[in-house]
């Protein structure tokens, strides 16, 4: 998106931001409603994320898709399901739980210090260059639908049979 | 540069989820740290495709077809939950023994 700088560091930073508590609210709140309502604000910063990187249709395929379907469906799954068994035993502390800290907090350092050993910029700019006069003549979502139908067919296909059987399964189960 | 800032914050998100899908308790929970992993993983394919790919998109698609490998497991998740809490009362993860008859 061609904002200024400033203004565009300042989406950014308000964005990770708002990344980091609500993914911390997902994990550590200990009532299941708040933090699928914390999730849901996860998926939006994502979504406004989305847009700051030019991908316009994944922006508002994540929209209505995670946050009008995915999110109200686990919120309707945590009302459907509310028990006061939530409230019990929240506060304990485990060895597991210590345990699986460490694991991951020496996994995301691990990530962490690869990134910037990785020379990323090495890898690029062999297929961009002689490519860049017809990348304005149609815009991104026809771009996306072109390969979509073209390219991408068989996988295309092979998702909604998938989504089909998933849909047809999810009732099966659920209406006994 | 914005990359290594954006690749932080997915790598964050990763272990995020992973944490918080071992340590829940709570199935419905357990789901939605799935969906913090799959984010992240999306959130990868968008800026390596913005950034590195910029005419073909691939990343984008890639990112429809998670988006689309999630709604069906947010399909399948509470359906599968909610006939265990019809069976067991309970949606707790270390009490479901379903197969123990």
């Amino acid at each position: 998106m061609d904002l200024p700088a400033p203004i565009h560091d300042f989406l950014l930073v308000f964005l990770g931001s708002g990344l980091i508590l609500g993914s911390l609210g997902v994990v550590l709140l200990p009532n299941p409603i708040y933090s699928a309502f914390s999730l849901g604000l996860v998926l939006f910063c994502i979504s406004l994320f989305y847009i700051l990187s030019n991908s316009y249709f994944v922006a508002a395929a994540q929209l209505l898709i995670y946050v009008g379907a995915i999110n109200v469906l686990i919120i309707f799954a945590v009302m459907f399901m509310n028990g006061s068994e939530y409230y019990k035993g929240f506060s304990l502390w485990t060895v597991g739980d210590g345990v699986t800290s460490m694991v991951c907090t020496s996994l995301f350092i691990s990530l962490i210090t690869t990134i910037p050993d990785t020379s990323w910029y090495g890898i690029i700019w062999t297929t961009k260059s002689n490519q860049i006069l017809e990348q304005d003549l149609i815009s991104n979502s026809q771009q996306i639908g072109i390969h979509l139908s073209t390219d991408f067919f068989l996988p295309f296909e092979l998702i909604s049979i998938i989504l089909l059987v998933a849909l047809i399964g999810a009732i099966v189960i659920a209406r006994q | 540069m914005m990359l290594e800032h954006v690749l932080v914050l997915s790598a964050y998100l990763f272990s995020i989820g992973i944490y918080g899908l071992i340590t829940s308790r709570n199935m419905v929970r357990a789901l939605m740290c799935l969906e913090l992993i799959l984010n992240s993983v999306n959130i990868n394919f968008v800026t390596f495709s913005d950034i590195f790919d910029n005419r073909q998109l691939r990343g984008d698609i890639f990112s429809i077809f998670v988006i689309a490998i999630a709604a069906a497991e947010a399909a399948i998740g509470p359906a599968i939950i909610s006939s265990i809490y019809r069976n067991r009362k309970s949606t707790r993860i270390n009490q479901s023994n379903l197969l123990n008859k």
